[in-house]
Formats: structure tokens, C-alpha cells, sequence
């Protein structure tokens, strides 16, 4: 056979493969679908357990909390309890629940499963669990009254978001099997609940008819993992898709122009920094052990020489694509109600000419006229870390060096994956490199990070820190504890905005850009999609994902694929016809030769 | 073949195996880094947390008590559990096999018979328009690279003319069971499939076309046409059989590769198998789940090994008679 004809009569045998089998797949049931694409699997579905922002959409969906998270502040709203009361010290506070709550299963949902998930994950601390409920005690003196105390003055109070579990499922679970357990039970009190889950495929919730909100539009929301992000962007262009979740930047821009998608660049508070290494023996550590910074870096003018030497303006057009902000302050929480306004004096603006005024006028002069200042008679030269496993990470160093380069400061570069880089950052083995964080809803774990004792100085564990810049500021470390029992909302967003600008002016940490969350959405299908924070936040993955009890369907059906289905018979039939045309072609040539 | 010569094959494939297992061991501690540190970075931990953590990983003690530990383990078929999901190493690798299985043992074979079929046809007509084209295209698939080409086939096939789906094994909107749901996963097996067979075929061609011309010049191949045998009873009963003896060696160790073959092809068509637990868990990375990976390939790659070491004197009466 020639090869023309052999690839022809392939290529229409694969068509009717295609039709036949793809027709076979037609779903055939009015069930109202929404279906998402992400590039994550869950990691698990067990509550107690799970890391991943996947597994954390499972968590918001399944399981309501006693209160709420609002929309588009944050702000403390009913869930489970309906109304609550503080005690006149702010420890105490009782909270009373809806009528005639039930889980998914229809067993009634009582004040006793609230108080059995508050007091047994604080017994046993549950991975998800210890930092809310460390110093919580629950009781239930009636089916419908729960009376949470706090050891402390908790200002998170009476704001109780905590993912309660059903006790009658939960009590089978022993203590020691807490973090292993599968928890495919698919339990919950949230809008939609597990109903399977296709390991490295998609998973399936179904709507829960006891939601307390009333049952959604939506009878099943399916989670579809691709790990191909292109793949996934074509599935949401074909309509196999309503949404997708962490879009590649490269297809970004295209899917803001597309018609009938909307592209959003959600800022949860998320953000890329440059962190300075700005330890300067206190607390004290083990010298032969650690390392320690370029002792330029102690003084903080040469830091602030740095932060007026990097452009974020051009970070963001460069490295980022143009999608994402330029950096202020350190971010603690989605809500940019606890960023503070940094007045013009306070910002480091980009300079390069400033920058070089500071370091001469410190005196860091380059006496040898090698293009490179000095520090007592030697070259600065800076180790700067890039992190193998961020594409921008390498971008983000070439940029930054160079404006170095232009004040005067040499820099030598060494490339870690994530592990080595939390060791060797442990061990104080660097001067530079660029990171991200993602914060909770409420600022204090963010803001705890960067106290003293949050320093890297056990010797048997580098990992054992948090606070990557080694500055020890004791005026911050008083602000933290004052903030950590301010039960006053205004006066604590006044402290922690201190904390902020004070953090921000030691120049340890300089925030290069936000880096929000890329998502798509289809608009033929579904309205209603909901933005946490209102404008600036992300449509889905937010921090408790409002947007599925809020969507309704248009009514207009999904364009499965890009073929009707006569256009499926018509492949169909060209693909059988091709199939005999082949037999009969190979037929005929077998009888000739036995002709022959 | 003697008692001596399967035993020593036999001893040979063991040794290979203990150091693979110890081997597995250092491969993934080469680097200095706490899993836990990574996994959980910016997730405020306790205190006892971490050490539960630590415990939980089996990373407490020193490397040696790691070390006996972990042999311990493997030795009871034990691979521990994954960082990533907190379930056992071997429940995952199982789940994920059948997939792998599945997409490139089908590729495997398709690929073996087209490919084979290629090469005796462009071999016996060496030097023809019929061989160049044959064997300049068994090149240029050889050399493709996968993914690149599973990129192309997805674009065009999935995308523009959407005749298949974008990856995945099936359809989770679809709730056909039995020969739906068959059907289902057939279509979506199609392009990873073709992608692997287009992949994998060059090479079977290739080495098939340069066996059967080795064979061709045979002075038993004279003889039978001289018999008056027509010329494809030439080929098929004296020259292609003995041609075929070279690819069977290469065939046994292709079956080795099956489970690991296909890490980027699964990538790319989000294909659930075990290239696609290898791709994830080495961005963990999930030590556990690469050490049982890797156990598992080559402890394929050993027996498919082993198994052609003794097949093939049964093949060839002049091994045996070595």
C-alpha cells in the first residue's frame, strides 16, 4: 500500500474511533453539572490532614462552620449558629445554632458535633486544627447552645471558622489513625459533599439537600485535574469546562480578549519577596554551625540601598507578564484592610542614583575603581539563592543582580530545589533570594513569622524556623504580643499596621509583587460567580468559596464537543467505509499473489 | 542449557536486586532536605507536631537506623506511606498500574507488530523507494520526542477538530457503565496511545531492517528459492524467522520498560498511571512513593531481563549449544 493511501485510511479509521467511542461517552441525564479544571489532585480528603488548596475547595464545600467568612470583607457572618453573645471579658462566647440543622446523611447536626470537633482536635492536636482551637474549651448544655471559652483573649472571637466534623462518624475514628484516615464518607454540612473521587482523574460532589442556606442550583460540581495546563485551557475553550483554576500566564492574556470568558486575577495576598539576610547575633547561635550574612548587610542603609535598587514596576511587566501588582508592605492576610498606607517618605521608590548616594555617604566606597564597593578593604560580593523549582525565580535573579550590579554590589549565584534552600537558609548560608508566601484570613501566623524566636538556632533541625530575614526586632516582638490580645478590632488593625511599616522600613524583606491566583470562567452556563475579596479576589480557591451556593444556571446547554451529532454519524459511517475499503484492498492483494 | 547456566542468570538478576535496594535507598538522600519542612512550609506548626510529623516520615534517628529500617520494610514488601497522601506507597502503585498497563502495553504491541512488519518489508526491498521512505520515517519518529508529539496530536485532534477528549481516562460526566464506560476509556486511550505507538515503532523497524538484511544474504535463502518457493515463502518461512531472533531479545526488554515507559505521554494527556505518580511525586518530593517507584521499574526491567536471558537459548539452538 502507499504511504499516501496508508496515512488517508489511518487517519479516517481514527475519526470513527473517535465518533464511535466518543459517542458512546454521551452523558444522557438533565443533572445540572458544573464541571472545574485545576492542575492539583487532592491530597487527601481527610479534613484533619490535607495541605493542598485542592483539598482546602473540598474542605469549604463539605463543611460548614459555626460562622462565616462574608463575601467580601471577610467580616464575621452567621453559618451554623444563627446569633451568639460574648461574655463582657471577650473569653467567652455563646453561640446559638439554627433550627433544625441536619448533616448530608440526615442524622441531625447538634451543637454536641460542634463542641466534640473543637475539644477533641485540640486533645489530640489535628494538623488543621491546633492553631484556632489551641486554647478553646466547648461546651454543650442544650442541642441547640454551644459555650466556646477562650484561655486568652483570642481577638479572632467570636469568629469561629473551623470546619466541623460529624461526631458519629468521627468517634469511629481512633486517635492514632486521625491523620491516615481516607474520609471518603462524604458527611458534611457544606453546600455539596464527596461523592467519589478518581484518584489523579476528577472528583464528584454532590449537592446536600441539608444545607443550611437551603439545597444550590447545582446538583453536582465535578473537579477535573489536568496536568496539562494547555490541555485544560482547551477544555475550557471547547465548553468541557465551566472554569478553570491556575492558568498558565502564557495563555492569560488570550483568555481575557476571548468572548464569553472571563479571565480574573484573584489577589488572596499572596506574594513574591526579596528577602535581605539580616541577622546580626541576636538571638545568639552556634558560629561553628551557622553562617552568616555578608556583614554589610547588618547595616540597615545598605539594605535600604537595596530596596531603592529593585524596580517592581518591571519585575511585574518582565517576569510576571504583567499580571500582578507591585509590592508594598508584607501581606498577612487576603484582606488588604491590614495593609497599611506607607506615606511617600516611608516607600523606597526605585533609584538607582539614591541608592548610590547611600551606600557612598555610609562609606562603602569602591576604592580600586573596579566597579564594585568595598566593605573594610574587600569586594561585596552577595550569594544570592535561586530556587530551581519557580519559573520566575531565575528571571526575578537576572533583573535584581543587575540593578545590583549598578550600585556597586557583586553577587555570586547558587540554585537549590525548595528543600536545600529551607537548609541552607536555616544555616544562614546566604545573603539573598526571592520566595512567596500565601497568608491565612486572620494576620497573626503571618505576623509570628517574623519575631525573634522565630530565628533559625537549633542546630540538630535548619528546618526549624520561620523567620528567613535572621532580623531580631524586639519592638516587633512587643507589637506582636500586644496585637496577639488586642480584642478591640480598630486598635489591633492600628498595631499590626505599625507592625507592618515598621517591618517594611527595616528593608529585611522587600515584597516585589503580589501573585494572585489565574482562573478562567465560561459566562454561557452559569451567572453568579462571586469575587473574595469583592473586585480584587479570585472566583474559586478562595478562603470560603462562595461562589457555588451562588451560582445559577442559565438554562443554556453545554456545547459537549465541537461536533453535532450528526456530524458523529456521518465520521461514522466515512469511518466504516473506510475500514471495508482497507479489508477489501489487503483481500484482493492476498488473492493475487496466491494467483500468482 | 545446563542447571548452571539459570542458576547463574538467576544469581545475576538477585544481585542486581539487592543493589537496586540499596542503591534507592542513597539515591534519594544524596541532597540534604527535611520533607517535612518542605511540605508544610508556612503551615505553623506545633512543636509536637513536628516531631510526629518527623516520626510518621520514618525520618527520626540517624541514616543508618534509617537505613536498617527501610530494609527491614522493603524486605516485608512494606514501601511505607507517601508524604503527598498519607496512604500506603503499594495501595497508590497499584491503583496506578492497571492505566499504565493498559496505555503502554497496548502501545507496546502495536508498535512491536507495525514496526516489525515495517522493517521486514523495507529490508527485503533494500535500497528501494519503498525502504527510504520506510526507514526515513522509522528515523524521524525514533528521534521525536514524545510529549512533543503528544502536544501535536492533542492540538489537532482534540482541539481543533474535537474528535477526542483533552485528557483523563474518562468522562466524569458520562455515568455509562459496561460497554459505555469501556468505550469511554478506549476513546480517550486513543491519542496517548498512537502517540507512544508512533514513538516507539522506529525503533523496532530499524533493528528488524537491518536483521532481515543480515539474513537476506544466507546462502539457505538461495537454496529455497532455488526449491522454486515463491519470494514471500521466502521471506516469511526462512528469512523473517530468523531475522526475528535479534527483536526478541529487544521485545523481552521493552515488556521491562512498560511500567515506567511512559512519564511524559501520561503527562501530558493527564493520564493516571504510574508516569504520572512518578511526575508528581518527584515535585514533592514524596521519597517514599519514588523509592517504590523506582523499586517497582527495576524490578521489571530485571525479570523481563532475566526472562530473555533464558529464552532466548530455547530461540536459538546455538546458545544452547555454547
Amino acid at each position: 500500500m502507499k504511504p499516501v493511501k496508508l496515512l488517508a485510511a489511518s487517519l479516517v479509521v481514527l475519526a470513527a474511533l473517535g465518533a464511535t467511542t466518543g459517542a458512546a461517552a454521551q452523558s444522557d441525564d438533565d443533572k445540572v453539572v458544573l464541571t472545574i479544571g485545576l492542575t492539583q489532585d487532592l491530597d487527601t480528603p481527610n479534613v484533619t490532614a490535607g495541605e493542598l488548596v485542592s483539598s482546602y475547595e473540598l474542605y469549604n464545600l463539605q463543611y460548614a462552620s459555626p460562622t462565616d467568612l462574608a463575601s467580601a470583607d471577610f467580616a464575621t457572618s452567621p453559618g451554623l449558629a444563627e446569633s451568639w453573645e460574648v461574655s463582657d471579658d471577650g473569653r467567652t462566647v455563646t453561640y446559638t445554632l439554627r433550627e433544625g440543622l441536619a448533616w448530608s446523611d440526615d442524622t441531625p447536626l447538634t451543637a454536641e458535633d460542634i463542641a466534640y470537633t473543637i475539644n477533641r482536635s485540640r486533645d489530640e492536636e489535628w494538623l488543621n486544627y491546633s492553631s484556632t482551637v489551641a486554647n478553646l474549651t466547648a461546651e454543650a448544655p442544650d442541642e441547640r447552645t454551644v459555650v466556646v471559652t477562650s484561655k486568652v483573649n483570642d481577638p479572632r472571637l467570636p469568629g469561629l471558622s473551623l470546619y466541623i466534623v460529624p461526631k458519629h462518624v468521627w468517634e469511629k475514628v481512633p486517635a492514632d489513625d486521625v491523620g491516615t484516615y481516607a474520609a471518603l464518607d462524604g458527611v458534611g454540612s457544606g453546600p455539596f459533599t464527596l461523592s467519589e473521587w478518581k484518584k489523579g482523574q476528577f472528583w464528584r460532589m454532590e449537592a446536600n439537600p441539608n444545607f443550611w442556606r437551603g439545597q444550590v442550583e447545582i446538583d453536582e460540581v465535578v473537579f477535573r485535574v489536568f496536568r496539562n495546563a494547555d490541555a485544560m485551557v482547551a477544555a475550557l475553550r471547547s465548553g468541557e469546562l465551566d472554569a478553570a483554576h491556575n492558568v498558565p500566564a502564557s495563555s492569560f492574556p488570550d483568555l481575557e480578549t476571548e468572548e464569553g470568558i472571563v479571565a480574573v486575577a484573584g489577589e488572596q495576598g499572596g506574594f513574591d519577596y526579596l528577602v535581605v539576610n539580616s541577622y546580626d547575633n541576636e538571638p545568639e547561635r552556634d558560629t561553628e554551625v551557622f553562617d552568616a550574612p555578608h556583614p554589610a548587610l547588618t547595616d540597615p542603609v545598605v539594605r535600604q540601598a537595596i530596596a531603592h535598587a529593585i524596580d517592581k514596576e518591571t519585575l511585574v511587566e518582565r517576569v510576571l507578564n504583567g499580571i500582578a501588582t507591585p509590592g508594598t508592605t508584607m501581606s498577612p492576610s487576603p484582606n488588604p484592610a491590614w495593609i497599611p498606607e506607607l506615606t511617600e517618605d516611608e516607600v523606597y521608590e526605585f533609584d538607582l542614583d539614591k541608592a548610590n548616594q547611600l551606600l557612598e555617604d555610609a562609606g562603602y566606597t569602591d576604592s580600586n575603581g573596579n566597579g564594585i564597593r568595598e566593605y573594610e578593604g574587600e569586594d561585596i560580593v552577595l550569594r544570592y539563592a535561586i530556587r530551581s523549582e519557580s519559573e520566575y525565580s531565575k528571571p526575578y535573579a537576572e533583573f535584581i543582580t543587575g540593578w545590583l550590579e549598578q550600585i556597586g554590589l557583586d553577587t555570586t549565584l547558587s540554585t537549590y530545589d525548595d528543600g536545600q534552600l529551607i537548609e541552607v537558609a536555616g544555616k544562614g548560608d546566604f545573603d539573598l533570594y526571592v520566595w512567596g508566601w500565601t497568608p491565612f484570613v486572620d494576620p497573626d501566623p503571618m505576623l509570628s513569622y517574623f519575631k525573634c524566636d522565630q530565628i533559625s538556632v537549633d542546630a540538630s533541625d535548619f528546618s526549624n524556623y520561620y523567620n528567613d530575614t535572621g532580623l531580631c526586632d524586639p519592638e516587633y516582638d512587643e507589637l506582636y504580643t500586644q496585637q496577639n490580645v488586642e480584642l478591640d478590632p480598630d486598635r489591633r488593625q492600628e498595631i499590626v499596621h505599625e507592625m507592618l511599616t515598621r517591618f517594611y522600613t527595616s528593608a529585611a524583606y522587600i515584597v516585589a509583587a503580589t501573585s494572585p491566583d489565574l482562573q478562567a470562567y465560561r459566562t454561557d452556563r452559569f451567572t453568579g460567580w462571586v469575587k473574595q475579596p469583592a473586585e480584587t479576589g479570585p472566583v474559586l480557591f478562595s478562603n470560603s468559596s462562595p461562589s457555588y451556593w451562588n451560582l445559577t444556571p442559565t438554562g443554556e446547554s453545554s456545547s459537549d464537543s465541537g461536533l453535532s451529532t450528526g456530524g458523529f454519524v456521518a465520521i461514522a459511517i466515512a469511518g466504516v467505509l473506510g475500514i471495508v475499503l482497507v479489508g477489501w484492498y489487503f483481500l484482493r492483494r492476498r488473492t493475487a499473489e496466491e494467483r500468482e | 542449557m545446563t542447571a548452571r547456566f539459570v542458576v547463574g542468570k538467576v544469581l545475576g538478576a538477585l544481585g542486581t536486586l539487592v543493589f537496586v535496594v540499596v542503591f534507592n535507598f542513597f539515591l534519594f538522600r544524596v541532597v540534604e532536605s527535611n520533607p517535612v519542612a518542605t511540605l508544610y512550609r508556612g503551615r505553623n506548626l506545633t512543636d509536637t507536631q513536628r516531631e510526629e510529623l518527623t516520626r510518621q516520615f520514618g525520618l527520626e534517628g540517624s541514616k543508618l537506623e534509617q537505613f536498617w529500617h527501610y530494609l527491614e520494610q522493603t524486605a516485608q514488601l512494606n514501601f511505607g506511606r507517601s508524604y503527598a497522601t498519607n496512604q500506603p506507597v503499594i495501595d497508590e502503585i497499584w491503583a496506578a498500574a492497571p492505566q499504565t498497563i493498559a496505555l503502554v502495553g497496548t502501545a507496546t504491541v502495536l508498535s512491536m507488530v507495525i514496526g516489525i512488519l515495517m522493517g521486514i518489508s523495507a529490508g527485503w526491498r533494500r535500497g528501494t523507494n519503498q525502504d527510504r521512505v520506510l526507514t526515513s520515517t522509522s528515523i524521524v519518529t525514533w528521534s521525536t520526542p514524545e510529549f512533543w508529539l503528544g502536544m501535536i496530536l492533542l492540538t489537532f485532534f482534540a482541539v481543533r477538530l474535537g474528535l477526542f477528549p483533552t485528557g483523563g481516562i474518562s468522562d466524569p460526566s458520562a455515568s455509562a457503565s459496561g460497554l459505555g464506560h469501556l468505550l469511554d476509556q478506549i476513546h480517550h486511550m486513543v491519542l496517548p496511545c498512537l502517540t507512544l505507538t508512533i514513538a516507539y515503532l522506529g525503533e523496532y523497524a530499524l533493528i528488524m531492517r537491518s536483521s532481515v538484511i543480515d539474513v537476506s544474504r544466507e546462502d539457505y535463502l538461495t537454496l529455497a528459492r532455488a526449491k522454486g518457493l515463491r519470494d514471500s515463502q521466502v521471506r516469511d518461512r526462512h528469512a523473517v524467522r530468523n531475522a526475528l531472533l535479534p527483536s526478541t531479545a529487544l521485545i523481552a526488554i521493552s515488556f521491562g520498560f512498560v511500567l515506567s515507559g511512559a512519564i511524559t505521554v501520561e503527562t501530558v494527556f493527564s493520564w493516571p498511571g504510574l508516569g504520572l505518580l512518578t511526575y508528581e511525586s518527584l515535585r514533592g518530593p514524596d521519597l517514599p512513593m519514588l523509592q517504590g517507584l523506582f523499586l517497582l521499574f527495576s524490578l521489571a526491567v530485571i525479570v523481563f531481563n532475566l526472562a530473555a536471558d533464558l529464552l532466548y537459548p530455547y530461540l536459538d539452538p546455538r546458545v544452547r549449544h555454547q
